[in-house]
């Protein structure tokens, strides 16, 4: 089971006997902020801006054919996805008490990480979404 | 661990957030990964999330969303500042009071929606 997590940078410090794990303290904080406001502004686009209930192929698709929405929701996808790996990363460790399932439970689960994340970024950057002979909108 | 009490409570929505949002973030990017296949293969799948369940379903997320994010930045407050840890509970309640003050205009402007969608 997992120790207490640290408070502070020096209690991480001393705490972590790894890199990664003061690596991970770090990043979990970094990309925190940064996630607050990519999130709303995402939130905002897709759920103020229009009815989330209408929201259809073709809007989806001018979305995610737009150049600016490309990086932005690479940014989102990739930090959102590492941030919420390694929260969940914590999670197992915290409550699965054998570490065969724990490396089960794991292997598993960054498979799935890896498979989903790369799945977005197909979508992002190697599909032509004019070639389904819809007329897309700007975004 | 646990001193209980509001630090407790903020841990534990915390904790539960992330999962929640977690959990919706995985089945969302590959519901809108599926665009890439076309109206017709993404289309139905769209419209099979705009369900009832989905609606009230993806509020909550939300809500969740806002806690997590704000909750977060209390986090960073308490680990990057050498008043943080003191004034942890007062920015608790902040967290809530913020939740709650984000949550409002939203629900006003989507909870409309969800009805007049669903009836």
């Amino acid at each position: 089971m997992a120790l207490p997590r640290p408070k502070t940078l020096r209690q991480a410090r001393a705490a972590y006997s790894t890199n990664s794990e003061l690596a991970w303290w770090v990043f979990m904080r970094v990309s925190g902020l940064v996630l607050v406001f990519l999130t709303f502004g995402h939130l905002f686009m897709t759920n103020i801006q229009v009815n989330a209930g209408e929201i259809d192929w073709q809007f989806v698709a001018s979305r995610l054919d737009t150049p600016w929405i490309k990086v932005y929701n690479t940014f989102l996808l990739v930090l959102a996805m590492l941030h919420a790996a390694n929260g969940v990363r914590y999670s197992i460790d915290d409550y699965l008490g054998k570490s065969s399932w724990r490396f089960a439970a794991k292997a598993v689960f960054y498979s799935l990480t890896a498979a989903v994340m790369l799945f977005g970024l197909i979508s992002l950057w190697a599909i032509d979404y004019g070639r389904f002979n819809v007329p897309l909108g700007g975004a | 661990m646990y001193r209980g009490r509001e630090g407790q409570w903020a841990f534990v929505l915390h904790r539960l957030s992330g999962l929640a949002v977690a959990f919706y973030l995985y089945i969302h990017v590959a519901n809108i990964s599926l665009a890439m296949f076309g109206p017709e293969v993404a289309g139905p799948i769209l419209d099979f999330f705009h369900q009832g369940a989905f609606r009230i379903g993806l509020v909550l997320v939300m809500a969740g969303v806002v806690y997590h994010a704000l909750n977060g930045l209390r986090i960073i407050i308490m680990d990057f500042t050498d008043w943080g840890v003191k004034y942890q509970r007062q920015l608790w309640y902040g967290v809530l009071a913020l939740t709650a003050a984000i949550g409002a205009p939203v629900l006003y402007i989507v909870v409309p929606q969800i009805i007049q969608d669903l009836s």
